[in-house]
């Protein structure tokens, strides 16, 4: 098992930080994520937390390094270069925190990653604790700190993942392999374990990058929020949306608008 | 807005997602916890989602990765 953490301070006050994450997708920095839906959404009548549970969807390609390591077909044509990620939520606005799990639903046997994230509202001294202060973004200077500690592990060559029944160990979602290692030699058992080692190892180089611009993306899209309100956000969002469906979209358009100019100069 | 998976869910998505952000900054944020205006969306939203989800057999994974899922929230709860 292998971790990375990673502090964070947010200049922006806490409920615009949990507005900005629920409409984080999609951000100039969030080309790879696809979709985003919402499964399930309550507040708890006693807590009066808000429980959120999306789905998203993003494009991955397995990492060539642990391409190599999988047995033939594994990872491969079959492998669609998109992977699912559920992430859930509980924001408690009074108390000033939120708190988040991601984790990926497949491939759990060959590298599972759960990321936790702990927001906290961090008071300002000698500002008024009152439902003033819950106002969007009304208070500059206040900031939000954001604790993120992402746990690989990889359960690679443990149990039937590497057996005979390929199908079977794919369909097995819940990644619960049971673990044969006894029967296995010192020595295999010792390449198992370094096999693991790098893959876990290849999940923590590329998190280090994709907490980075997570962090720009979030930046991007509260910078929106102070200076246009949620429909500043939504227009940048429409923008950027366009930006990944309309492949040519945006650059056509000012290919035309170009020679437009030129062909009726006003 | 984010797109959903399902194509033929984007309008009512949206329409939802529109709803769930006003009520989120306008009252959720501001202590009225209670009001649940967008519930009605939600569930036209959630029963187009669910036909898809069924359809492309990502139901059961949800629901088997929601059940490891919930382990940790109860534990965040109780940590807090």
């Amino acid at each position: 098992m292998k971790f990375f953490e990673n502090l964070f301070t947010y200049d922006y006050s806490f409920p615009a930080v949990t507005l900005a994450y629920f409409l984080r997708y999609p951000n100039p920095y969030s080309r790879h994520v696809l979709t985003t839906d919402v499964i399930d959404r309550y507040v708890d009548p006693k807590t009066h937390r808000l429980h959120t549970i999306r789905l998203h969807l993003k494009k991955s390609k397995v990492p060539s390094g642990i391409l190599k390591l999988l047995p033939k077909g594994m990872g491969g044509s079959d492998h669609s270069g998109q992977s699912y990620i559920l992430e859930s939520t509980v924001v408690d606005p009074k108390e000033g925190w939120m708190q988040s799990e991601s984790r990926n639903m497949e491939w759990t046997g060959i590298l599972s990653v759960v990321e936790k994230q702990v927001y906290q509202r961090q008071p300002i001294e000698g500002a008024l604790e009152s439902l003033e202060g819950l106002a969007l973004d009304d208070k500059r200077g206040e900031q939000t700190t954001v604790k993120t500690t992402v746990t690989f592990r990889s359960r690679f060559g443990q149990g039937k993942l590497l057996g005979r029944k390929k199908t079977e160990s794919i369909a097995d979602h819940n990644g619960e392999y049971e673990d044969d290692a006894p029967k296995k030699g010192f020595f295999s058992s010792l390449s198992t374990a370094g096999i693991q080692r790098t893959i876990e190892l290849i999940g923590v180089n590329r998190t280090r990058d994709a907490v980075l611009k997570s962090k720009q993306g979030m930046n991007v899209v509260l910078e929106r929020l102070r200076s246009g309100g949620i429909v500043g956000v939504l227009e940048g969002m429409r923008q950027d949306r366009e930006a990944i469906v309309g492949k040519e979209g945006p650059w056509k358009r000012v290919w035309v608008r170009g020679h437009h100019t030129d062909d009726d100069d006003n | 807005m984010a797109a959903s998976i399902a194509p033929e869910c984007n309008d009512i998505k949206e329409k939802y997602d529109t709803c769930f952000l006003k009520w989120y900054s306008e009252k959720y944020l501001r202590g009225n916890t209670t009001s649940n205006e967008c519930e009605e969306l939600f569930s036209k939203y959630k029963s187009c989602l669910n036909k898809v989800l069924k359809e492309k057999g990502i139901d059961q994974m949800l629901e088997d990765a929601r059940k490891s899922n919930s382990e940790v929230e109860s534990e965040y709860i109780r940590r807090t």
